[in-house]
């Protein structure tokens, strides 16, 4: 049986760690591999595949959907994370599945801000109360410290400056 | 006279041995183009080893679709000290291994263009806070641009994640003379 490679990804930790599992592993057989990894330790520990909505529930018979050579696994605590974006003196808010990626978040807030292309351009998203701008490959979970929520402002991007 | 070419044979043997082990930067450079985190980017179609010739390391990173514009960059890697010292990288001609032609970098309306500046160094390094040779006598650039920062722990991952950034937004327009 061919097999494929998943690089998972726990809360809070931007750190990945390669899971080779069967092509159509079931999804009693992913839970099981990544508790024998000592990764679904503790309780309530929830498990996504690349961005989808749905949690993997665990039935046996099951093969886990979205799973394919490099796909993403997503292990939280958090079902949905609430994210606010802060831009002027508006806010936009609404929910995202765990492994949503920042780029998602950015394209959804411009669309929100109604920024044009040039404006879009020019501008990022940088975590409230801090001067971390996450790339946009980032999935949501991994910048959470404690709680299922996230808070950014959408700034303009720094060009680089300085003396020559 | 055999014992001695046999001594010199076992001595050259020592050396060789002695200069793979004595380069702990290439063995953590390689460390680092293992690491789920850079196969991770390879499989996900961001960045692609193209080769290693110590002390460089060249690597390709995708850009996005643009008129006239190549579909991914090549870049060489100055990694010398890895991962302590913060590497330098050079656009790079992967057909010709040579330094990338200037008309042939990337470029953009505001951000990129910013980073990929022809007249900075002739040229040899990016002007990225996350570059070694630019770094040096920016002391501001550790207070304003501390997502850009080299970050010793991630390597030159955080370097590609960078140039990925950077070529696959909006601002970036194509090559400079297309």
């Amino acid at each position: 049986m061919s097999e494929c490679v998943l690089f998972v990804q726990a809360q809070g930790d931007s750190r990945v760690v390669e899971v080779v599992v069967p092509e159509k592993v079931s999804e009693s057989a992913l839970l099981a591999r990544l508790k024998e990894l000592g990764m679904l330790g503790a309780p309530n520990l929830l498990v996504f595949v690349d961005e989808a909505e749905d949690q993997v529930r665990g039935e046996v018979d099951r093969p886990v959907e979205g799973v394919r050579h490099g796909a993403r696994v997503h292990i939280t605590g958090c079902r949905r994370i609430g994210v606010a974006v802060h831009y002027l003196e508006k806010t936009v808010e609404r929910d995202f599945a765990p492994g949503a990626r920042v780029r998602n978040v950015k394209a959804w807030a411009v669309r929100e801000f109604h920024l044009d292309h040039k404006d879009a351009a020019e501008h990022v998203l940088q975590l409230c109360e801090s001067a971390e701008r996450p790339s946009g490959d980032t999935p949501l979970h991994t910048l959470l410290h404690g709680g299922c929520a996230l808070c950014f402002n959408l700034v303009p991007e720094k060009r680089v400056e300085g003396a020559f | 006279m055999r014992a001695l070419l046999q001594s010199r044979s076992r001595e050259a043997r020592r050396r060789c041995v002695l200069s793979v082990v004595a380069a702990p930067d290439l063995l953590l450079l390689q460390r680092h183009l293992i690491s789920p985190e850079f196969r991770l980017g390879q499989v996900e179609g961001r960045w692609r080893h193209v080769a290693t010739s110590w002390p460089y390391v060249t690597i390709a990173v995708s850009a996005a679709m643009r008129p006239n514009a190549p579909t991914e960059y090549g870049f060489r890697f100055l990694c010398s000290g890895y991962p302590q010292l913060a590497v330098t990288c050079q656009p790079w001609d992967l057909e010709t291994n040579s330094a990338l032609a200037f008309s042939h970098w990337p470029t953009g309306r505001a951000i990129v263009p910013s980073v990929f500046r022809v007249e900075w160094k002739g040229g040899v390094c990016l002007y990225i806070p996350c570059d070694r040779l630019s770094i040096e006598g920016h002391v501001n650039w550790s207070q304003e641009h501390r997502s850009r920062l080299w970050d010793p722990t991630r390597g030159i991952v955080c370097y590609l994640e960078q140039l990925y950034e950077l070529l696959n937004q909006n601002d970036y327009t194509g090559v400079r003379c297309s």
